[in-house]
């Protein structure tokens, strides 16, 4: 397992060691997390004591749909360390993610067209 | 997963790529409609090399900052403006940040130019279709695009334009342009 050394190289306040919060791993499950993907938390009737406080965090944070991006900035989590807290999430079926319609192909002809005239009229 | 379609929206990735200090962290605020989303990814020196990684030693891990923006289209489209990390050194996370990315700006500094190269190659290797806006936030026009095209060797179909980092309307056109760029390239077919 890979950790930093003495201090954080940002010299900011991270008390623990990050990839003790994933029990040491640093693969996700999945890898269906790509940083422009859509997360939502499923509402929960009783809470899991399985989760931990940041799995708890994560949750609070997507309450509406989120970027996997913006919840890494959200949660001050690094990116790699989220995604494999976002997959145990997923995988308890705690959140749902949509991946951008446009992560694995191009957008069409007509999509380019109305975007230039969206951003045109920002 | 198709139960959420249609009640979230769909991203466009660009990615806003430039040497240190060219000005990507100021274009990507003067349009984005959240102020420095920023995140971090921790790298370990296994994951890129240890050669890479001077007066680091292995099995230490190191962050790269990545600051990003959102404009949202409409509900169903949202755009998110990736400033990446220049760093040769990061290069693995040019991989992951050029997936899927609709296409690239190149944010040139007239004084470093040579800074571009690198990227310019990877964009082109990678098939993600750039273009190069050159910042003259200082107000002076040193150079024309086109002495900055032959300078960076590029295509002749790839546009070089002119730009100012900190103006919202400038850097709209830089998008228009950028977006312009890939519905032609997909029109020709390429």
């Amino acid at each position: 397992m890979a950790v930093p050394g003495d201090g954080h190289p940002d010299g900011g306040g991270r008390l623990i060691r990050p990839y003790s919060l994933t029990g040491g791993r640093t693969r996700p499950s999945r890898s269906d997390l790509a940083m422009t993907s859509q997360v939502v938390a499923v509402p929960m009737m009783e809470s899991d004591s399985e989760l931990e406080p940041e799995h708890h965090s994560i949750l609070r944070s997507c309450a509406a749909p989120v970027s996997v991006a913006e919840l890494a900035s959200r949660t001050r989590l690094p990116l790699g360390v989220l995604r494999i807290l976002l997959s145990d999430l997923l995988d308890n079926g705690h959140v749902m993610v949509h991946e951008s319609l446009w992560q694995r192909q191009r957008p069409d002809v007509q999509t380019l067209r109305s975007v230039i005239d969206r951003i045109r009229a920002l | 997963m198709s139960d959420t379609a249609g009640t979230v929206p769909d991203a466009l990735k660009i990615l806003v790529a430039g040497g240190f200090g060219a000005g990507k962290t100021t274009l990507v605020a003067a349009l984005s409609e959240v102020e420095s989303l920023h995140t971090e990814e921790l790298i370990t020196a296994e994951s890129i090399g240890v050669d890479d990684l001077d007066g680091v030693e292995s099995k230490t891990t190191t962050t790269v900052a990545l600051d990003f923006g959102r404009i949202t289209l409409d509900a169903r489209t949202v755009i998110y403006m990736f400033g990446t990390p220049g760093q040769r050194r990061f290069s693995f996370m040019w991989d992951e940040l050029a997936e899927g990315a609709l296409g690239a700006i190149v944010l040139a500094d007239t004084r470093r130019l040579e800074d571009c190269f690198e990227t310019i190659d990877f964009f082109e290797r990678r098939g993600v279709p750039f273009i190069v806006a050159v910042n003259c936030f200082d107000g002076i026009r040193s150079h024309m695009p086109g002495d900055v095209r032959i300078a960076l060797d590029v295509d002749s179909g790839v546009p070089v334009m002119l730009c100012d980092a900190r103006d919202r309307e400038s850097v709209k056109r830089v998008m228009i342009e950028l977006v312009s760029h890939v519905l032609e390239l997909e029109l020709s077919g390429a």
